[in-house]
């Protein structure tokens, strides 16, 4: 199931640095986000996007996970020679980003 | 006594964000406040080139409309704080007093906010610049400019003094809310915890309707009524409560989704998130909502403020230049890329010059360097952009682009846009080096 199913995300620039929050829309698939979306996921999904490090923050309060992506914009809005210097679209995406947790996770459209 | 609240609404959220939407929220008589963000990163070092020019330039060039949309709300008393100064604080003050003169306003007491400009500094104590691997000695002759992160400590010390419009140079997006917010509820600005639910508040706002709905649709998982006429953010702020909301009869929602994806919007570790005000701690904020379109905020706290300020210096790249050309029908990907192949064995001669050049087609791989395969599309537009240290190298790479009418068969629609590529970097500089102004001026 791709992500997108059950999870919606934003994507935002700093210098040359993407973070990429990811919230699920249904509290019950909270530990299956938390438990599959790993940092080795995101980088197979961005390969040569990213040239620096991948670092992920959990918040709880919102059940939410937030990666934060070096290097990761083609030095950065400013600099950028890429169609999309600010990384905006980067959260499309995330969201195509393969779960395989079956019965486990509740989609947002049923 | 009454206990002591504040009604703040976000008014814009970069530097041609619009304003009659806004103009809506303040005219509502909701808010006493209206908070502007106008800079964005890239933002500032242009304005500082553009007052390179004319010294009168270099400021948000809505002051104008600014004055003339919002003098109503500021002759039933409203309160103003934005960053309109730009490159420019004292040219912003005097289109300021220009347009409530203009607009026949009397009595406001204008507060202007100097000294964020540091490029003396950066210079001087040849801070580093580590994204870039350098210190700024060694490009000196390319810094052309370098402004502070300011906060709201200034803000608070204006209103104090009774100003209604504060304008300043680059006082961090945050800031613009937290000064009001601290000032008006009466928060000391060393009490972390409070200085962490204010920038979250703040946080909520700077961004305008992106907190409403904006960058959030996206069918059929995530739908909102209206998203024609949104609306923008804003929070009534008390001891018991932090309620954040939009005008009624606007379009987009304030809910758990739009806020959720605005509270980690550009921040990077959640548990300190760092302005000039405090490190704020997001990472136990709960959303709750309360009624249609409204929703509670908690759970913001805070730790002392970083003791360095963050300065974005401005560096010249030489120049930016895009063209593209659309190839359609079978083989179109092949056409086009045959056309990459052609113009960079043309541009061979020009190598020396070019920093950096790529070639992406739209349709196949521009967003996501090939990530995300796709099939064989209809169409598709090839992209070369570069950056060249001369305008001459980045005319023959525009030359280039325009000849592709010459084949490979097909390429049509060819455009072409060339500027001055000023690129921002990061520095550190230690607070106390940063010697803040602040005027009143009475219109």
């Amino acid at each position: 199931m791709k992500l997108r199913e059950f999870a919606y995300s934003r994507s935002g620039d700093k210098g040359d640095i993407v973070n990429l929050c990811v919230f699920v829309y249904d509290d019950d698939n909270w530990e299956v986000l938390r438990r599959e979306l790993t940092v080795e996921k995101v980088r197979d999904k961005f390969g040569t996007l990213v040239k620096g490090e991948i670092t992920r923050y959990e918040l709880p309060g919102t059940k939410g996970l937030n990666f934060v992506m070096t290097e990761a914009l083609g030095g950065g809005v400013s600099m950028s020679l890429r169609t999309d210097p600010h990384g905006k679209s980067y959260q499309s995406l995330i969201l195509e980003i393969d779960i395989d947790a079956g019965e486990e996770i509740k989609p947002r459209l049923g | 006594m009454t206990s002591r609240s504040i009604s703040i609404g976000s008014g814009s959220a970069y530097s041609t964000d619009r304003l009659d939407w806004a103009q809506e929220l303040a005219d509502s008589g909701l808010v006493d406040y209206m908070g502007f963000d106008c800079l964005a990163e890239r933002t500032m070092a242009l304005a500082q080139v553009r007052r390179l020019d004319d010294e009168t330039a270099g400021h948000d060039q809505r002051i104008p409309e600014l004055m003339r949309r919002f003098t109503g709300f500021l002759r039933r008393g409203g309160k103003m704080v934005g960053n309109f100064g730009a490159a420019n604080p004292a040219a912003a003050a005097d289109d300021v007093l220009r347009g409530l003169k203009l607009n026949s306003v009397t009595g406001v007491r204008v507060g202007v906010i100097h000294g964020d400009d540091v490029l003396d500094h950066v210079l001087d104590q040849d801070l580093e610049l580590p994204e870039m691997g350098v210190t700024a000695q060694a490009i000196a002759a390319k810094v052309v400019s370098a402004n502070a992160y300011i906060g709201a400590d200034p803000i608070v010390e204006l209103l104090d003094e009774g100003a209604q419009f504060i304008l300043g140079g680059r006082i961090a997006d945050p800031s613009l809310y937290v000064g009001p917010i601290a000032y008006e509820m009466g928060w000391a600005l060393d009490d972390w915890d409070k200085m962490g639910t204010a920038t979250l508040v703040a946080h909520l706002l700077e961004c305008g309707t992106h907190a409403t709905g904006g960058n959030y649709v996206d069918p059929p998982y995530r739908v909102l009524d209206n998203i024609v006429h949104l609306g923008f953010p804003l929070a009534h702020v008390s001891e018991d409560e932090l309620i954040i909301t939009k005008l009624e009869g606007t379009g987009g929602a304030v809910d758990i989704g739009t806020m959720k994806t605005q509270l980690a919007y550009e921040i990077h570790d959640p548990a300190a998130y760092l302005t000039p005000d405090s490190t704020a701690d997001f990472s136990h904020v709960w959303v709750e909502e309360v009624g249609p379109n409204r929703v509670r905020v908690g759970g913001a706290s805070g730790r002392p403020r970083p003791d360095s300020l963050k300065v974005l210096v401005g560096v010249d790249q030489g120049w930016k230049v895009v063209t593209e050309i659309s190839y359609g029908g079978a083989g179109c990907v092949e056409r086009a890329q045959l056309a990459a192949e052609v113009v960079a064995k043309r541009l061979e001669p020009y190598q020396p010059g070019i920093d950096e050049i790529r070639y992406d087609l739209h349709g196949v791989s521009a967003l996501f360097e090939g990530q995300l395969p796709g099939g064989d599309p209809a169409e598709v537009r090839l992209r070369i952009a570069a950056r060249c240290d001369d305008r001459e190298t980045a005319d023959a790479v525009a030359f280039e682009g325009q000849f592709l009418w010459m084949g490979p068969a097909g390429g049509g629609g060819v455009t072409t846009q060339m500027a001055p590529a000023i690129g921002v970097t990061p520095a550190l500089l230690p607070r106390e080096d940063v010697k803040l102004i602040t005027e009143v001026i009475e219109a």
